[in-house]
């Protein structure tokens, strides 16, 4: 769910300086972007030692918004301009989609239980008693726990009579539902690419802002830049949570971007849930228990790399984006294809599958937006337009739902996995060891589904709200009745 | 009855991308009291962000006569509420 904190904000001012270089023809001072945003004899923002570390951190962001992992860097004097060249230049692209920026990463706690100075160095000592480990020691009067052999169980919060011993978490993996962010030798935090399924909560999570996705924007400018070819966006259904604006508006601001055409998904989910209807029937007919739904790629990465049981039963229909990109493709055969999203995974999804060229989250769309000094308030698109009503995709229940007002068989009854997290990562599992009589199983890794998306510009309440403004269709009457 | 405590909050898709979306839902965070003593408006981008030097940084908002900068709900909330008081004493 995106948040608007200091870090999302730093995130986006950076975003808006690139895009207002390239749009200026000044690529070549992007190495004066940190040097901007923390100038000489100011003092750094109190989280970080100062003015030299905060530069540094706003230099590897600018590398990872030039779509480089910050892990493969090889020269610390390699300038971010040489970065943007080697960006535009397509030559290499690293492992993963999200990217951790270890200066940034200050590598939380060592052990997630630490002895608070509430402890009275008592004589009985439980904690030290109970700890299996021996991990626990007695000095100056209190108890103090090495992290070197704390293997995190609890028994001594347990033990303390005082409530002495407080559990800290570490952010990051905390939210990862998957274990594939995890701290290296140096104590940094590192992402397992084997375990990612890219659905962005680590980044959302981390407090400094220290994960961040590796984003695609500068050929998205380069692309608008050079009128070689039509450029075109698809705007994912989520779109209609994200400003105080109606489809049209936004649909006419991103044209005023510099894109030559603008197309909805909402209407690639028309196909996607037709299609998917078809396929639930079939499957259910050849014997197979249930069909999961296969919109969410983080969901289908997921049950690639941790639930391969499912496998038979996901889904095999396009997404929504690879139907619209499709659509695209008809009336542009040489269109360059930007899907426009609140969405990490769909980057991956998106290298896996020919058809769509480049991704871009919604939080670029904004900032770009700002950069080009392109508001609402100036457009004259004001209808509210046409409903689609598979704009419901965006809506946890609301895929479940359009598949449901397409399916003829045998009763249909739906399950909604609201969220990819530990609890419905073991229903799940459960799910598929014991039997259930669920035939649709609906999956989204963010709770809410992607109004509640990573790289949303808006918190999950705010774009609930503009969205039951100003999709036409209503949140809350989904979550209860389905379509 | 005395005049509403006018909230107005900028529409510019700078002040909204840079947190200003969060009073979309200022209402909500206003009780009841509070909430029909105020008139919640938008306003066309007035430009301070382009002297951010002179009025500070976005997102804008203004509690009456009382420009706020780096907005967020809670200085909002606050400055309503001492409007809405300093109006009582009148």
């Amino acid at each position: 769910m995106a948040q608007t904190n200091n870090a999302t904000l730093i995130r986006r001012e950076i975003i808006t300086r690139l895009c207002r270089l390239y749009a200026e023809n000044r690529l070549d001072e992007i190495d004066r972007i940190p040097l901007e945003m923390a100038p000489r004899n100011t003092t750094a923002h109190n989280s970080r030692c100062c003015i030299h570390k905060a530069r540094a951190i706003i230099r590897y962001r600018i590398m990872a918004l030039l779509g480089f992992n910050v892990a493969d860097e090889t020269d610390e004097l390699e300038t971010l301009y040489s970065y943007a060249l080697r960006s535009l230049a397509g030559t290499d692209r690293g492992k993963g989609v999200l990217t951790v920026v270890d200066e940034a990463c200050t590598s939380c706690v060592k052990s997630n239980y630490t002895v608070s100075n509430l402890c009275r160095g008592c004589l009985a000592s439980h904690c030290m008693v109970t700890c299996p480990k021996q991990a626990i020691t007695m000095e100056n009067g209190q108890a103090k726990i090495d992290p070197a052999r704390c293997v995190g169980c609890g028994l001594c919060q347990d033990a303390c009579p005082y409530h002495a011993i407080i559990y800290v978490p570490i952010p990051c993996e905390e939210s990862c539902p998957v274990k594939a962010i995890y701290r290296n030798a140096q104590g940094i935090e590192e992402i397992d690419y084997e375990k990612c399924i890219h659905c962005g909560k680590c980044m959302v999570a981390c407090p400094f802002g220290a994960i961040m996705y590796r984003s695609q924007l500068i050929h998205v400018l380069h692309q608008i830049a050079k009128p070689a070819k039509p450029v075109v966006a698809m705007l994912a259904p989520a779109v209609c949570g994200q400003f105080r604006a109606d489809y049209t508006a936004v649909a006419d601001a991103v044209k005023r971007l510099g894109f030559t055409d603008v197309f909805e998904v909402a209407e690639g989910a028309v196909l996607t849930a037709r299609h998917e209807a078809g396929e639930l029937a079939a499957h259910l007919e050849s014997g197979r228990e249930f069909l999961t739904t296969s919109c969410c790629p983080a969901w289908v990465e997921m049950a690639h790399k941790h639930l391969p049981k499912f496998l038979p039963d996901v889904s095999e229909t396009w997404s929504p984006m690879r139907y619209s990109a499709s659509m695209i493709r008809e009336k542009y055969p040489d269109a360059m294809v930007v899907f426009i999203g609140p969405c990490v995974a769909k980057q991956a999804e998106a290298l896996k599958y020919p058809g769509v060229d480049f991704v871009m989250t919604f939080e670029e769309l904004g900032s770009l937006m700002i950069a080009l000094n392109v508001d609402f308030q100036d457009s004259d698109a004001s209808v509210p337009g046409e409903v689609i009503r598979e704009r419901a995709f965006a809506i946890s229940g609301g895929v479940a739902g359009a598949v449901a007002q397409y399916y003829q068989g045998e009763v249909l009854k739906p399950l909604v996995i609201n969220g990819i997290n530990k609890k419905n990562i073991a229903l799940l599992r459960k799910l598929s060891a014991t039997k259930h009589d669920y035939n649709l199983i609906e999956v989204m890794a963010c709770e809410g589904g992607c109004l509640s998306g990573p790289a949303g510009i808006s918190a999950p309440a705010v774009a609930r709200k503009l969205f039951n403004a100003r999709s036409g269709i209503s949140v809350d009457q989904i979550a209860i009745t389905g379509f | 009855m005395t005049e509403k405590t006018e909230v107005s909050i900028c529409f510019g898709t700078l002040c909204f991308i840079m947190g200003g979306s969060a009073f979309e839902l200022l209402s909500e965070h206003l009780d009841e009291e509070l909430r029909e003593k105020t008139l919640i408006r938008g306003m066309n981008c007035p430009g301070y962000c382009n002297q951010t030097s002179e009025y500070g940084k976005p997102p804008f908002v203004k509690v009456n006569n009382t420009l706020i900068s780096e907005a967020n709900l809670q200085k909002v909330i606050t400055a309503v509420k001492k409007e809405v008081l300093h109006g009582a004493d009148k």
